[in-house]
Parts: structure tokens; C-alpha cells; sequence
């Protein structure tokens, strides 16, 4: 399973979005707001998902924010971190 | 201080609402549903008397509930069957108190939490475990729900927890601080439940629930719900009134009752508790409905939803299960009878003899 995939799945599972299907979840749709409406509290959740099923920690929101934004960003920071 | 019951709401292993309460005393078989838990390898299968929470999306939209425990939407649902009963859905509800009455508290959440501390370290720890695991979560999610902003306060004594919880409703409404009390008694059912029961009880938990079995374990686990909305004013007690709330404890000072109660005990086939039922109530006429919702501490609760739809329906309903009257001194209630003048008395036992009394009337 992809990266992306499971961080569709993962975000599904975790934040009890029971009405939306991993399908329905674009790479570039915006994780927050308009997009799939998440909010600061999800943003604290999913720092604590992306550590839990990644292992890769997010340190500060400076850093995080860029990478918070969708999908294919989140996705990109995690495989650059466990490359690294 | 007399307290009008004017709305319940309900949900259980029989199903949600009052209807479904009252069908399954009508029936008088609740079949527990099989379970299963995997532990070390081994596979875990019991039964239990689970919860479904179908419908609650018709009051709240799913998406809020989002961020909601089992606990919290069991809690919620519940609050807005006993509101939409009591028609007082919709209204301003500024002024009603919420109380709720649990034996464990969030149990399922509250493990969550700490798991995930244990597992991960507290930078993994789940920011919504923690605030669903607060012990007063359920009650706050239904204040801020119905815009009560009166007094909101969660109570735990074990067994006692609901005759205790009633005292502070019965003292809310007599001191004027609130019109209504919402009070609710909730408990539910979580794998580490099982875990400790099968520990403490090991086969005994197998079923089937045999209240009347006083010496024997045949305790059958259960979580629900039961809110109802009492208020001062004799013209709301559409389900009759509690007249008097009671705690005590029977080894210290025995307990006496009025001759021509009739009795609803909270028996749920703890050997422990049971004992106490078969020495306080020789010769009495008892009724015990736990076969219908299982055993847990807020089960007390759900004697009360039955005691009030009894006053309502003037019928005392046939016990469901009464293996092991013919054993006991009492009198087990086997077939339905009308109520005539006589007043319901809900009566629990805990495992020292403590016990809870609620006296009702029409």
C-alpha cells in the first residue's frame, strides 16, 4: 500500500470521517477548510496519526503547516523523512 | 420531594425508545447478542447485551458526532428520546439540570487513552481520547447540546450510583435552581470489561441471566442508557413521580419496607449482591427484569424506566426469567398484575449490603 493510500485510510479510520470513502479523498484536495473540512483540532490529531503510523514526527507547526496542506504534501514530507 | 417523571428515553440490548422497553416486557425474551474478543492468539466469545445507536443521526448530523465516544452518543441519544418524549424538544432549556449517573464512566475511551500513552509516549496520546475520557464529557456534550446551562454534574458510586445521582436531582429541584432535571444513567460495555469480568467470574458470565438464582454467578454483561426528565409540577408526571430516594446499608441497619410495595430489584446474577435479596425479602413480592439488559451498574436505571412504564401501563409486567424462585423465599411476580393502590419500590443491593432505594407512586 501506497503512502498516500494509507494516509487516506488511516485519516478515514482515525478522525471517524464515516462519510467520506478513501476514493472520494483527491491528492490535491485541501485537508482543511473548503476541502475535506478538517479543523485545528484535526491538525493536532493528525500529527499524532502521522507519528503513530509513520513513525515520522512533526516537531513544529512551522515546519508542519506547509505539509499539512493536502494529501500529496503530507505524503511528500513523509517519504522525504524516512528517506532521510 | 416528589419528582414528576414526564419523559424517558432509552436505549438497550431490546432496542431504543419506550416502545421497544415496553415490547420487550410484553415478550419477555431479550436474547443477548454473541461476542467475541481476541486475546494472546485465543478467540473470546460471550454473550452480551450491546447497544445499537440507530436514529441518533435524526437528532444530531453524523459529522458532529465525529469527535463523540460510544459513550458520549449512547449519553446523547438517549437525552433526546427523553426529550422528544417529554415535548419539550426544541425548547428553552436554559434552566434544566443534567445529571448523569454511571457505574465506569467512559470505559472504552478512557482505555484508548491510556493504551495509546503506554504505546506511543505522550506526544502519541490522542488529544479526543483525552476530552472524551474526562468523567463529566457526556454530560457537557448534552448541556452544550440542549443549551442547558444549568448545573451539570456526573455521579459514581458503583451500584449506588443512580439512587445516589437522584438524591442531587431531588435537592436541585427542591432548592429552585433548576426546572428540570435531565438525569441519565449510562454505563457500557468495553473488551477490558470483559477482560476483568472474566477474570473475577470466569464461566459464570456464560448466561443465561437467573436473577432469582441467589447463590449462583449467572451474571450476562449489558451497557444502555436511560434518561428521564423530572420536574417539580404534579401535572407533568405523565409516568407517575419518585416519592422518596433511600441509601442505607442492610447490615448496619436492616432494612424495612411497607407491606404492600411492590418490588423491582435490581438482581443481575452476582452471587455477591444476590444474597442480600434473598435475606431482606422473605415473603415479599419482587419482580427483576435484568434478563431484558443484562448486568451493569447503571442497570438500576433501567429498573426505574420499567417501574415508571408500569405506573403508566398500572400493570406490574411478569418477571422474564424466574429460575430459582421456587428455591427462594419470595415471592416472584411470574405472570402480569395490575397495580391496584400499590406503590413500585426499585430496590438494589450492592455486594456489602449497601442498598438504594426508590419509592414511586402515581
Amino acid at each position: 500500500m501506497s503512502v498516500k493510500e494509507k494516509l487516506k485510510r488511516v485519516l478515514i479510520e482515525d478522525l471517524n470521517l464515516e462519510d467520506v470513502e478513501p476514493d472520494e479523498i483527491d491528492d490535491d484536495m485541501a485537508l482543511f477548510g473548503e476541502g475535506l473540512g478538517l479543523d485545528s483540532l484535526d491538525a493536532v490529531e493528525l500529527v499524532v496519526i502521522v507519528q503513530k503510523h509513520f513513525g515520522v514526527e512533526i516537531k513544529d507547526m512551522e515546519e508542519g503547516r506547509p505539509a499539512l496542506q493536502t494529501i500529496n504534501t503530507l505524503a511528500k514530507y513523509i517519504e522525504q523523512r524516512l528517506a532521510g | 420531594m416528589r419528582m414528576a417523571i414526564s419523559g424517558i428515553g432509552i436505549s438497550g440490548g431490546f432496542g431504543c425508545g419506550v416502545a421497544a422497553l415496553r415490547q420487550a416486557l410484553q415478550c419477555g425474551v431479550v436474547e443477548p447478542r454473541q461476542c467475541s474478543v481476541e486475546r494472546n492468539g485465543a478467540i473470546d466469545t460471550f454473550p452480551a447485551y450491546r447497544t445499537s445507536l440507530e436514529g441518533l443521526d435524526e437528532f444530531i448530523p453524523k459529522r458532529a458526532l465525529r469527535r463523540i465516544d460510544h459513550f458520549s452518543k449512547m449519553t446523547l441519544h438517549s437525552a433526546c428520546l427523553a426529550l422528544q418524549d417529554a415535548r419539550l424538544s426544541g425548547g428553552d432549556l436554559s434552566r434544566m439540570g443534567v445529571i448523569i449517573a454511571t457505574g465506569y464512566g467512559a470505559l472504552k475511551t478512557t482505555f484508548d487513552f491510556l493504551d495509546s500513552y503506554l504505546d506511543f509516549g505522550y506526544s502519541c496520546s490522542s488529544p479526543t481520547h483525552f476530552s472524551n475520557s474526562v468523567h463529566n464529557a457526556a454530560a457537557a456534550h448534552v448541556s452544550m447540546q440542549f443549551k442547558a446551562t444549568a448545573p451539570s454534574l456526573t455521579v459514581t458510586q458503583f451500584e449506588m450510583s443512580v439512587p445516589s445521582a437522584l438524591l442531587t436531582a431531588q435537592l436541585w429541584l427542591a432548592e429552585g435552581r433548576v426546572d428540570q432535571v435531565l438525569f441519565g444513567t449510562i454505563d457500557e460495555y468495553c473488551a477490558v470489561l470483559r477482560y476483568c469480568r472474566r477474570q473475577f467470574f470466569a464461566t459464570g458470565e456464560q448466561g443465561p441471566l437467573q436473577p432469582f438464582t441467589f447463590t449462583e454467578q449467572s451474571a450476562v454483561v449489558g451497557e444502555g442508557a436511560a434518561f428521564f426528565v423530572l420536574s417539580r409540577g404534579e401535572e407533568d408526571a405523565r409516568y407517575g413521580a419518585i416519592d422518596a430516594v433511600t441509601l442505607g446499608n442492610h447490615a448496619v441497619v436492616p432494612l424495612t419496607l411497607p407491606h404492600d410495595d411492590l418490588l423491582i430489584i435490581g438482581a443481575d446474577g452476582h452471587a455477591k449482591c444476590g444474597r442480600w435479596y434473598a435475606q431482606a425479602l422473605t415473603g415479599r413480592a419482587v419482580a427483576a427484569y435484568a434478563p431484558l439488559y443484562g448486568s451493569f451498574p447503571a442497570a438500576a436505571g433501567f429498573d426505574l424506566a420499567v417501574a415508571a412504564l408500569s405506573q403508566q401501563d398500572g400493570i406490574l409486567y411478569a418477571s422474564p426469567a424466574t429460575a430459582g424462585a421456587s428455591d427462594s423465599a419470595l415471592q416472584v411476580v411470574a405472570a402480569r398484575r395490575p397495580l391496584g393502590k400499590a406503590n413500585i419500590v426499585c430496590l438494589k443491593f450492592g455486594p456489602g449490603g449497601d442498598y438504594g432505594l426508590i419509592r414511586l407512586s402515581r
